[in-house]
């Protein structure tokens, strides 16, 4: 295996559009995969076998969840700016369509970036993260992070065997949030606040926006960022650098 | 305003989900009944939107709205407050969609005659738009906050809207959005659907798009 073109596996199809497949990582071509419901082909495994198989291979595995177009992937860029002089860090970009994304994601940190397309899925399975964590298990990674579908609803009733849930909660889309999608913020460890630069703009009120979020998680961890004016970004990167070394060294 | 009523809603339990959306189309045609089936991300606006056209359309048309919702009853609250129509609440008990058995529970459990119903469906841009709700209209808002590349990511949502409303166009300075881009991805995936542009806090654009209802509304049943 060259290093940079990862294995290809039986259950795990590259997905060729317009006859292209796609520049994604040290400039070597990388399909983007689709991952189909193959049941007899699949590789059984649980979340809880994900989770414990990365803590033995020291690999912190971070699920991303929020609406569409909350900040995700652009709230990632800073992070993993951040981060990647410290730990050797990967992404697994999950959508229904499109590769924007994993190429931005690749373009504005470098990081080996892998894009999946679920096939129409509003969500991610352990059997999904499963077998993405096998298209790039040859290399060693400390930071996985996995880009979950744009939705408030489904990705938060399925475990993909991350070691921590992070939400994402933009100002656009208001307070009240939380109320109306219990679920996903019941099984966040931590929930960011984005694009906190437009509060003005918009009838947000924060202190209300974290009253609902403790209402359905009082455990939960807040913090308040603007990816585009890079403001909280600091102390959010402080939390995960904290979590991962403890992680690593445990 | 009394109270709103809140009712939980039960999975149908057809065997052709398809067939019960088109069998309630064709009721709602006969009784000259327009629905208008609203979807979106959670916090594009789908509520503040359907306030505004209901207060348009209350005069010369009866106006009730279903709100859907995995919990809480803020919006059904919000909209009898600011509108005075009839509203109902609908709680799919942690499902992400509605189907056409559930708009008939809806449309069974408001008292009256209408003309026009909205259904607010599910904030969600995946599930909704796989499941057929038998709706007369469907309408599909895109919020600038959310950013351009939406219908890419998001296919079947595009392919199966007849209408997509790009809202909080008053906020387009403060975020990378491009109009003639989005414009382009909406075609892409469907070279028919309709785009009107609004602010639904401010009203702007709310008139174009009612009057742009009101044909269809006119010309359905007939």
């Amino acid at each position: 295996m060259s290093g940079n073109q990862p294995p290809l596996f039986l259950y795990v199809r590259a997905k060729i559009i317009n006859d292209t497949i796609y520049l994604l990582y040290m400039n070597k071509e990388v399909p983007i995969y689709e991952i189909k419901e193959d049941l007899a082909l699949r590789y059984a495994s649980t979340a809880d076998e994900i989770r414990r198989n990365l803590k033995e291979k020291k690999t912190y595995l971070l699920n991303v969840m929020s609406s569409p177009g909350s900040g995700k992937t652009t709230l990632l860029c800073s992070l993993i700016n951040k981060l990647k002089d410290e730990f050797k860090i990967a992404v697994i970009e999950t959508d229904i369509d499109g590769r924007e994304d994993a190429q931005k994601i690749f373009d504005k940190t470098g990081v080996k970036t892998i894009q999946i397309h679920t096939g129409g899925a509003c969500h991610l399975t352990s059997q999904m993260s499963s077998d993405a964590l096998k298209i790039i298990e040859s290399e060693h990674f400390d930071l996985i992070i996995i880009e979950n579908i744009g939705n408030l609803v489904c990705p938060a009733e399925f475990d993909v065997g991350a070691h921590k849930n992070m939400v994402l909660l933009s100002v656009p889309e208001g307070s009240d949030k939380p109320l109306k999608y219990p679920l996903m913020f019941q099984v966040a460890n931590l929930v960011v606040i984005s694009k906190i630069d437009t509060i003005p703009v918009f009838d947000f009120d924060i202190n209300e926006a974290k009253k609902n979020i403790l209402f359905r998680n009082p455990n939960v961890d807040i913090f308040e960022v603007s990816s585009k004016k890079e403001a909280g970004i600091v102390e959010l990167c402080a939390y995960l650098r904290k979590e991962i070394k403890e992680f690593l060294d445990e | 305003m009394s109270e709103v009523r809140t009712i939980l809603l039960n999975r149908s339990v057809a065997e052709s989900l398809e067939e019960e959306a088109n069998e309630l189309r064709e009721e709602l045609k006969k009784r000259k009944l327009f629905v208008i089936n609203v979807m979106s991300s959670p916090g594009s606006g789908k509520t503040t939107t359907l306030i505004q056209l209901v207060n348009l359309l209350k005069d010369e048309f009866k106006v009730a709205i279903m709100e859907a919702d995995i919990d809480s009853d803020i919006d059904a609250k919000r909209v009898a407050k600011e509108t005075g129509v009839p509203s109902i609440q609908l709680h799919t008990g942690g499902m992400c969609h509605l189907d056409a058995s559930m708009t008939r529970q809806g449309l069974e459990g408001l008292e009256g005659n209408f003309d026009i119903i909205f259904l607010e469906n599910i904030g969600n841009l995946v599930c909704p738009a796989e499941f057929d709700t038998g709706a007369s209209l469907n309408m599909v808002i895109l919020s600038v906050p959310e950013g351009s590349d939406k219908p890419l990511k998001y296919p079947l949502m595009f392919e199966k809207c007849d209408l997509v409303v790009i809202n909080k166009i008053d906020t387009i300075e403060y975020f990378d959005f491009d109009y003639n881009i989005v414009r382009d991805f909406i075609f892409k995936r469907n070279k028919n659907a309709k785009i009107f542009k609004i602010s639904a806090k401010l009203g702007q654009g709310v008139l174009e798009l009612k009057n742009h209802l009101v044909s269809l509304i006119e010309a359905w049943g007939k």
